[in-house]
């Protein structure tokens, strides 16, 4: 591009501050802390490889979203052709002040993603982006390039299949 | 349950209704407590979840990734998460004023009182016990309190400092409630203060309580959405 530095550097700037929370909702969407992190690798790549196509005045942050997204239903695909199995509860490495803390953590992060892995991969981006990441329904909405009322009913079916695979286990809230 | 019902529900918990479609909803959950046992469930779901993932957004991303992704060595812009975005899921949507304040009286029902049989009180202790710090809670009067940080006090009990319009305060939770051990003027001028204060910094108002409980260092975010999460335990 031809003032190609400066964007790039703004560019770089805005995708490492927006890298925190793309990092969480890689990692809620894939089924492993590993495959987490590689979604969020193959995001910053294609990010940072395709700027140009990123329209100005929106948020970097949403862009990245539904780059995640995008990738993470290819490979989804890709993974069901193959019929690989991925273990859910590979060990995360988790800020804990003590043992039992990150034990702790480590179980209830389990359960969550073991929830989330029995929502549909697009009801469970929208769920994701809305109670986990804090975007209301219009800014998930963009993100993921779907009217809100689209948005509204992932969600609300995302709920009850969390409902049915959590069940009566309320686990380390009460 | 239909498919409407459980959107219009899902819609209510997440803030996407307009007041009056919310209080509207509210009524009906309040004629409805199969409707009602399902908006709590989900509610713990969302919350337990949110609580799960929080902590990887608050871990700086390791500097082999950031290396790997040719983003370099880890600034704190990377290990900090922007102000603007970084939303707090559940306690943000159900205590801020943007029509949150419906169903933030959803989550006073759900913890502070037991089912059906009191009015939801969103008070300052409703604030001290579900909100997060620098998040303002919007009250039943109308008016707004943010809690600032947490500590514990010598004797175990959890305290939090907070702020009211124009006068700062500090408390600590004694047998499931909140107690005002100190109050000042915060950065408005001294009204009815209770200690003698240096006006200006916020938080000088209350150096003599915070020395007097000998309070520990603020707990970091992650502990702080923990405690609220697990009811304030004892540790």
């Amino acid at each position: 591009m031809p003032d190609g530095t400066t964007a790039t550097e703004s560019m770089r700037a805005a995708i490492i501050a927006a890298l925190p929370r793309l990092r969480r909702f890689c990692h809620a969407m894939a089924s492993s802390p590993a495959d987490g992190d590689d979604l969020m690798q193959s995001t910053v790549e294609k990010a940072l490889t395709h700027c140009d196509q990123f329209r100005a005045g929106s948020r970097v942050d949403s862009w990245m979203y539904r780059i995640a997204q995008n990738l993470h239903i290819d490979r989804s695909r890709a993974t069901r052709r193959r019929g690989t199995v991925v273990p859910v509860e590979d060990a995360y490495d988790l800020v804990g002040d003590d043992g039992r803390a990150t034990v702790e953590s480590r179980s209830e992060l389990a359960a969550a993603q073991h929830a989330l892995s029995t929502v549909p991969e697009d009801q469970r981006a929208a769920f994701v982006l809305v109670v986990v990441e804090g975007l209301s329904y219009k800014e998930a909405a963009e993100a993921l390039e779907v009217p809100i009322g689209t948005i509204m009913s992932r969600i609300a079916r995302a709920r009850g299949r969390i409902e049915r695979a959590l069940g009566g286990d309320i686990g380390a809230l009460q | 349950m239909t498919d409407e019902t459980e959107e219009r529900l899902a819609a209510f918990l997440d803030g996407a209704m307009s007041t009056a479609e919310a209080a509207e909803f509210e009524a009906r959950l309040s004629s409805d407590p199969e409707l009602a046992a399902r908006a709590e469930r989900w509610l713990a779901n969302d919350r337990r979840i949110a609580a799960a993932f929080a902590p990887i957004a608050l871990a700086p991303v390791p500097s082999e990734l950031l290396q790997t992704m040719g983003l370099g060595e880890p600034t704190p812009v990377a290990s900090a998460p922007s102000a603007a975005n970084d939303n707090p899921p559940w306690w943000r949507r159900h205590a801020l004023p943007l029509g949150g304040a419906v169903a933030a009286s959803l989550v006073a029902i759900l913890l502070l009182a037991p089912p059906s049989t009191q009015a939801p009180k969103r008070d300052l202790s409703f604030a001290l016990e579900t909100g997060r710090s620098l998040t303002p809670v919007r009250l039943a009067d109308g008016s707004s309190v943010t809690p600032t940080l947490t500590v514990k006090a010598a004797d175990g009990r959890w305290c939090r400092e907070y702020r009211r319009s124009s006068t700062v305060g500090l408390a600590c939770r004694e047998a499931g409630r909140w107690k005002v051990e100190a109050q000042g003027a915060g950065s408005g001028p001294a009204d009815g203060s209770e200690i003698a204060v240096a006006s200006g910094a916020d938080g000088s108002a209350l150096d003599a309580g915070f020395a007097r409980l000998g309070a520990s260092d603020p707990v970091n975010g992650n502990d702080e959405a923990a405690l609220i999460r697990d009811g304030w335990p004892a540790r």
